[in-house]
């Protein structure tokens, strides 16, 4: 099989993920779409470990450590998503802008004590 | 000699420190009331260093007397011929230097003299007219100040020295002006004699840089031997020069158009009017002009327009004169007047005519408000119309001012008569475009002029004696009237100052001033006619004012043709008004431009901190275009 | 290497150290440290070569940062000496006043370390020869005055310390610029050997870049039209010491830069831009001078007069000729020096009244505060510019240079700029008068217009504000005395209009009012203290001494003047 054709799977699992990260609001299929952007990685590592046909198999290696690490981190995230529902009674990701700053203009103020008469 | 000199001019400046500041050492009241023995303390400080500049004056006089004339000297050199010049040091500016120059020549002197001689008077009837005023020390320290700041100007050997006594008579001026201060009227009088003479003195600084960096130095040998005195083509220069000197001389001598300031100037103490709105600080100008002379007689032009001012102020303030109810204000309108004939008789050319002049007013007009001061103490007014009948009451007043009044109106053989034909004689040889018009003036003026004393004279001392009660003072309080005519103190300077009003006449043909007895006769006799006037309308109603002669025009002359209104709303409202507008501008459009900056720069960060809306995605997109940025930089530039 | 530089830089930065062990003694150790350190500046005028004036004496130059070629390189010649006695001796007094009275936000072992710090600032401007140790000195002197002004301020003060930090701070970013151009330029930050090249090593574009950088720079600090709206506030709230020292020397520091830096090493710009200079400058003497006619505010009004003040400094500079310059660092010294002063008093008649508002403070105070409303004359006449008193000779001779300026300049422009100039002294001579004939003459006493008796407190007020415009003002000490019996005493109201009114009138008409009743409680209004007079008196000697003998200012800056305008300049 040429190398294109899972490069390519790769890449599309790729973008859908990216898509799936950015433009979700439930956090749950954001950390799906996390874990698809990851096994398009593992996808593609494996594709060029066969192809460039490494003894050490540094391709696969590394792809056992990401399954290791996505495990992991989805563990992790799940946890937060739970303590965030459980405090916020929502997941939505919109919702969540503790972070965001209110725009205020105070006026640096006027002098006093002329005779502005 | 010229250590005499200095002593004459620090004597006085001594006596000013010592009086602000050591009349209430050693009494046990060092509090801001001074008791009997401060007042006493001050009066020594005052009259003993007069008296001992005068002795040094007279010494001076003499010593100069004893001396060679120089070749080419100018008018004085005949009767005083000898000169003394010191320098103390010479102060590098960058420009040209200054020197610390004091100089006694026969001008010098001869003005001195008469400074010296009305203050130590001045300083004398003061004791007693003050003696139940407050602040007598801080008062006779400033006449003091003012005494030495005059003698700085007469005995000035570099321009600089001599701006710098002419600015500090106006200090005195203000601070004297305003010495009854708890009344606000007095107090804007001082700053309106202050303002409209530092407005000429800027005019007056001005003149004095043309003339010294032309010359290369400020001393005044080297600005009459300068180069643009000689030359032509310079001729330009000069005549700025002088011209702005004159914006000097109009406002110290209160000459058009800077003459608003001297009436209302009369609000000070009357020993005040008479040293310095009479005698001394308004002769000034005279003074500065005759000591320059050369410098004015190259530049023509100048002493045209001087004609001009001269015969304009002495006919508007004759005119003004006639119609005051105020007795000082009539002798201030009478200052301008007698002051523009000076100045006539120097656009004319005859600097001596005018020195003859000025001595000669001093005395009397210092004489006239002296009696004047008797009068008003006396009646406890300043108004005429409260006065009348005083003859009786006060012999030594009336005689000595009769004196004054003959000498102003120019009636032999008091010394106005001699001055005044000297004056009218040189603006008759006088040349230039301006002459038929200063003399016309001059003349209309003498016959103006002794109707206006005679008016003042009779409504003081002839006629009914009013009745008009005074205020009843406050229970505990001295009266005003206590049984005699006045104090010793304020009686002997004025018999003491009639004798030269009545004599110094005598004393110019000997030295070379000559009558002429055809010029002389007219002006008597016109003089006579404008007083035999004023006495047949008073003849007839007694109770009435004579100047109603001026009929409809009486109004005017009184309120001196409205120059004050005038004054007020083009000059002193508009400038309020733009100083409010400048404030407005300053808070609006120059301090709001910065805070329009700190207003902008949070604005914009308001624009950027819309990025941060908390929203994680949204930063994740940012972090992702950055990437795709970068990556496709990095592809397309290498 | 001369040590006396380092010892008036070191001193006070040590004392500011310890003064924190001093603890309630911190005044007694501030009045110490800056007694030694005007002892210091003593020591150097008399050790100073008064021959030589042109060179630069005392100096000290060692390698501070050599990776970027900075040194510490200290002097003194001409130009600065006059201002380093100034600026110990006003720390000094400072000390002195501060001594009598307390700040008013307490914490005055603070203050005392902070006004150190400053003084560190001050003297090691006028020291500095490296361009970047003059701009470390200028910068160290804005943390210290924001502190004071923030802190022991009045009503207004945080914006008006942020107005100031934040203004000046820009303009030395500016400065910075400039500096970084010259040295980028000529290759070195030495000011000595910059001013000995006179501007020969750098392209003209470059110095009329640089010069308007480094004059952006100083005019923000001098303060220069239309630069200058952080003065107001920043005096008017400040306290008394703060005034002092912000109007006393560190707008000194301003024009030093002009005198020091920007016309010597830059004469090619200087001669493209000092036309603007001249122009900012004479609008700046009439714009000063109008605005003050219509101020209320004391120290507000004194703060503009400043602006006017400074205006002749920089048209002495704008002149480009050695009388101009001698001008301009006269009337430096001599504004130091009456300013100073004026601030003293203005803060002298705030503590006793309560208010620096002239409305508010009525009339008469001749009458009941005699030596303070003398002083307060003889400190506005100085300031005027009465010949015989300092003030004088810097307006002249400013005048003077403005009126045969350098030949590079256009001589009609000048002229112009030289008449401008004369009539901003009169208008300066009409505000202050103005001023004095508000605050100084006049009744003290004003008793509240009898009639019939005043039910409440707010008929009192009623007529007091009746009274208030245009005609004399009300005396605010008995109408706030009869306020506050008012208030207190409801019931008794059918008589207290008159008798109220007519006794507190009758108990301040008596003249000897030690303490007064006023809405805020008792407060002490004596006439001047043993502290002040200590401190004022000083002043009032110099002002007298330098307006009487200008010589002893003129004798050391004018050679130094000249050899910083370089040879082609006619004496």
């Amino acid at each position: 099989m040429h190398l294109v054709y899972p490069v390519v799977v790769s890449a599309l699992l790729f973008s859908i993920g990216v898509y799936g990260v950015l433009a979700r609001r439930n956090a749950i299929l954001v950390l799906m779409s996390v874990e698809l952007m990851l096994n398009a990685v593992n996808l593609n590592l494996v594709a060029f470990d066969v192809w460039l046909g490494d003894r050490l198999h540094g391709g696969q290696v590394l792809t056992l450590f990401v399954i290791v690490i996505a495990a992991a981190e989805v563990g992790l995230g799940l946890a937060i998503v739970l303590a965030v529902f459980r405090t916020r009674r929502t997941v939505d990701v919109d919702r969540l802008r503790a972070l965001a700053e209110v725009v205020r203009t105070p006026d640096p103020g006027r002098p006093e004590g002329e005779d502005a008469s | 000699m010229i250590a005499v000199v200095a002593l004459i001019v620090l004597l006085p400046f001594a006596a000013a420190v010592a009086g602000l500041l050591a009349t209430r050492l050693g009494t046990r009241n060092l509090g801001a009331r001074s008791g009997p023995a401060a007042y006493r303390r001050a009066a020594w400080f005052a009259i003993v260093p007069g008296a001992v500049s005068a002795a040094l004056t007279v010494w001076l006089a003499t010593a100069l007397a004893r001396r060679t004339a120089p070749a080419g000297g100018r008018f004085w050199s005949e009767l005083l011929p000898g000169r003394a010049e010191g320098t103390l040091t010479l102060v590098e500016t960058g420009a040209a230097p200054i020197s610390l120059t004091l100089r006694a020549d026969g001008l010098s002197v001869l003005a001195g003299i008469l400074v010296v001689v009305v203050a130590l008077a001045v300083q004398v009837y003061s004791v007693g007219y003050m003696r139940d005023e407050p602040r007598y020390p801080s008062y006779s320290a400033f006449v003091s100040l003012f005494t030495s700041a005059m003698l700085l100007v007469v005995y000035a050997g570099d321009l600089i020295v001599l701006y710098v006594g002419w600015e500090i008579m106006g200090l005195c001026s203000y601070l004297l002006i305003g010495h009854w201060w708890e009344d606000r009227a007095n107090s804007r009088a001082a700053v309106k004699a202050f303002l409209v003479t530092r407005l000429g003195d800027v005019g007056f600084l001005f003149g004095i840089f043309i003339l010294g960096t032309a010359a290369g130095s400020f001393r005044i040998d080297d600005v009459l031997r300068a180069d643009i005195l000689q030359h032509a083509e310079n001729r330009g220069t000069l005549i700025a020069a002088t011209l702005l000197l004159l914006a000097g001389v109009a406002g110290k001598s209160a000459q058009v158009p800077l003459q608003t300031w001297l009436p209302d100037a009369m609000a000070g103490p009357t020993p005040i009017s008479a040293l310095i709105h009479a005698a001394t600080m308004v002769a000034a100008g005279i003074f500065a002009v005759a000591r320059l002379y050369p410098a004015f007689l190259a530049a023509p032009p100048t002493l045209d327009v001087l004609g001009v001012v001269a015969a304009v102020g002495m006919l508007g303030a004759a005119l003004a004169a006639l119609a005051q109810s105020d007795l000082k204000r009539v002798l201030a309108y009478s200052t301008i007047s007698q002051l523009a004939y000076m100045a006539a008789a120097l656009a004319a050319g005859s600097d001596r005519a005018a020195m003859f002049h000025l001595v000669s007013h001093g005395a009397f007009k210092a004489l006239l408000f002296l009696c004047a001061g008797l009068v008003i103490h006396h009646v406890g007014s300043n108004l005429i119309s409260h006065m009348g009948g005083l003859r009786t009451a006060l012999p030594v007043t009336f005689w000595t001012m009769t004196v004054g009044f003959a000498a102003l109106a120019g009636l032999p053989p008091a010394s106005g008569f001699f001055s005044k034909d000297a004056v009218i004689s040189a603006i008759e040889h006088g040349t230039g475009p301006a002459q038929p018009f200063v003399q016309a003036s001059a003349l209309l003026t003498v016959g103006v002029t002794g109707a206006y004393a005679a008016r003042a004279w009779l409504r003081t001392f002839f006629g009914p004696t009013r009745i008009e009660p005074l205020a009843e003072p406050p229970p505990g309080v001295a009266h005003v009237f206590d049984g005699r005519e006045a104090p010793a103190s304020m009686l002997w300077p004025a018999g003491v100052l009639a004798v030269p009003a009545l004599l110094l006449g005598l004393a110019g043909p000997m030295t070379g001033v000559e009558i002429e007895w055809g010029s002389a006769a007219v002006s008597l006799a016109v003089a006579l006619l404008g007083a035999g006037i004023v006495y047949a309308l008073w003849r007839a109603a007694p109770e009435q004012d004579p100047a109603r002669l001026l009929g409809p025009f009486r109004v005017p002359c009184e309120r001196a043709f409205y120059v004050d209104a005038a004054y007020a709303a083009l000059v002193a409202r508009p400038v309020l008004r733009l100083a409010r507008g400048v404030v407005r501008t300053d808070a609006r459009l120059v301090d709001g431009a910065v805070r329009g900056s700190g207003r902008a720069t949070l604005g914009l960060s308001a624009l950027v901190r819309r990025a941060q809306n908390g929203n994680a995605q949204l930063y994740v997109t940012g972090l992702l275009a950055g990437i795709v940025l970068i990556a496709v930089a990095a592809v397309v530039l290498t | 290497m001369s040590w006396l530089p380092i010892a008036l830089v070191a001193v006070p930065l040590l004392g500011a150290l310890i003064a924190p062990a001093a603890r309630d003694r911190a005044v007694t150790w501030g009045i110490a440290i800056s007694a030694v350190v005007l002892a210091l500046a003593v020591t150097l005028a008399a050790v100073f070569d008064h021959a030589r004036p042109a060179a630069m004496q005392l100096r000290t130059d060692r390698p501070w940062i050599p990776g970027l070629g900075l040194r510490f390189h200290l002097g003194v010649d001409g130009v600065s000496l006059p201002l380093v006695v100034l600026t110990a001796l006003l720390t000094f007094l400072c000390f002195v006043h501060l001594a009598g009275h307390p700040p008013a936000g307490g914490r005055t072992g603070a203050l005392v370390v902070t006004l150190l710090v400053l003084e560190v600032g001050m003297i090691g401007t006028f020291l500095a020869l490296d361009l970047l140790l003059f701009f470390v000195f200028f910068e160290v002197v804005l943390v210290p005055m924001y502190f004071v002004i923030a802190l022991w301020g009045g009503a207004g003060r945080r914006a008006a310390a942020l107005k100031f930090i934040l203004y000046t701070l820009l303009g030395s970013a500016v400065l910075l610029i400039g500096l970084l151009v010259v040295w980028t330029q000529a290759g070195t930050l030495d000011m000595v050997a910059l001013a000995g090249r006179h501007g020969s090593g750098i392209a003209r574009s470059a110095q009329i870049v640089a010069f308007l950088a480094i004059g952006l720079g100083l005019a923000v600090k001098t303060p220069m039209w239309p630069l200058h709206t952080w003065l107001p506030d920043a005096h008017t709230e400040a306290p008394t010491v703060g005034s002092v020292l912000l109007a006393g020397v560190l707008l000194k520091m301003g024009s030093y830069g002009f005198a020091r830096i920007a016309i010597p090493v830059l004469p090619e710009g200087a001669a493209a831009l000092a036309p603007w200079l001249g122009a900012l400058a004479v609008v700046g003497i009439v714009y000063g001078s109008l605005a003050c006619l219509a101020q209320r505010d004391l120290k507000r009004m004194i703060a503009y007069s400043s602006v006017g003040h400074m205006g002749f400094v920089l048209l002495g500079f704008a002149s480009l000729t050695p009388v101009g310059l001698n001008g301009a660092l006269f009337a430096n010294v001599a504004h130091g020096l009456i300013t100073g002063l004026l601030f003293f008093l203005a803060g002298a008649v705030k503590e006793r009244y309560g208010t620096a508002d002239m409305r508010r403070l009525g009339g008469g105070m001749l009458r009941r505060l005699p030596y303070v409303a003398s002083l307060l004359t003889f400190a506005c006449v100085a300031s005027l510019g009465l010949p015989g008193l300092a003030g004088f000779w810097g307006e002249m001779l400013a005048l003077l240079g403005a009126f045969r300026p350098a030949a590079v300049v256009s001589r009609p422009l000048f002229l112009v700029f030289m008449a401008v100039g004369g009539l901003g002294t009169v208008l300066t001579a009409a505000y202050f008068l103005r001023m004095l004939s508000r605050v100084t003459h006049g009744r003290p006493v004003e008793t509240i217009p009898p009639g019939p008796p005043l039910a409440t407190a707010e008929g009192v007020r009623e007529v007091l504000s009746e009274a208030g415009e245009g005609a004399e003002p009300v005396e605010p000490v008995a109408a706030a005395a009869a306020v506050a019996a008012l208030e207190r005493e409801p019931e008794a109201v059918a008589d207290v209009g008159e008798a109220g009114a007519t006794g507190a009138a009758r108990a301040l008409g008596a003249g000897a009012a030690d303490a007064v009743e006023t809405g805020q409680g008792k407060r002490p209004f004596r006439d001047v203290t043993a502290h002040e007079l200590a401190a004022w008196l000083p002043l009032v000697a110099l002002i007298v001494l330098f307006g009487l003998w200008p010589k002893a200012l003129l004798a050391v800056t004018t050679p130094a003047v000249q050899a910083l305008l370089g040879p082609g300049v006619a004496p």
